[in-house]
């Protein structure tokens, strides 16, 4: 009998196809996380950030944050499923044995940006109209 | 009194030592975290150069299964693209 375990998954997407075609994408991460007859527990956005070098020409990637639970021999299939899409740049997949369930469940930068975002925006505006008038002073 | 001056002075020395310790655990163990998530880049940030290179034990202070475990999540991050390997 093999042995099931919880398992991490980020996959790195090109923010320009995650932006038009969101559904489309996680449409492929389903179909690969099906193929590995995973059972799925979360999967949601990550974060959407400048990556720190170039991956296959894109300088922005879109993060995809994901948990199930599988056989350890479907991992590298997996993984080869990943390399052969065209869609999806990388995946790191993890052991989640050390993890708490607190921790699976923390907010992503994502949600965290989304929430300040909101809050920030007055300040933001004030800042834009400070600069003009220090100019006039010079 | 000349005879006690010198050891007032010893007492004193001694007492310095005593308050004044360093950090006996590394900031890991301090938080007792039991694993090093590689998405945390803002902790890892913090243990980086300039350049991108990962700072020595002896510059983090981290004990040698937290520098492992550092050096794990350096590694993962920089593989996603969330870390530089150079800058």
């Amino acid at each position: 009998m093999e042995t099931k375990r919880v398992y991490e998954a980020l996959f790195l997407v090109d923010s320009a196809l995650a932006a038009s075609q969101w559904d489309h994408v996680m449409g492929i991460i389903h179909k690969i996380l099906d193929r590995a007859e995973a059972r799925v527990i979360s999967v949601r956005k990550w974060d959407e950030r400048k990556l720190a070098y170039e991956i296959a020409g894109k300088s922005r990637g879109t993060y995809i944050l994901a948990y199930f639970e599988c056989g350890s021999s479907k991992i590298r299939p997996l993984e080869r499923d990943v390399q052969l899409s065209e869609e999806i740049l990388r995946v790191l997949v993890v052991r989640t044995d050390r993890m708490t369930q607190a921790d699976m469940e923390k907010p992503t930068p994502a949600m965290v940006v989304h929430v300040d975002s909101d809050a920030a925006v007055q300040p933001a505006a004030e800042a834009v109209e400070e600069a003009p008038v220090q100019e006039t002073v010079e | 009194m000349k005879k006690t001056a010198p050891n007032k002075n010893s007492n004193r020395k001694r007492k310095i030592t005593m308050t004044i310790r360093e950090q006996t655990q590394c900031r890991f163990c301090r938080e007792k975290k039991k694993f090093i998530d590689y998405k945390d880049i803002d902790t890892l940030c913090k243990l980086l150069t300039n350049r991108g290179k990962i700072f020595s034990r002896k510059r983090s202070g981290n004990c040698a299964g937290c520098q492992r475990k550092v050096n794990q999540a350096i590694k993962r991050a920089r593989f996603m693209g969330l870390l530089p390997f150079t800058a």
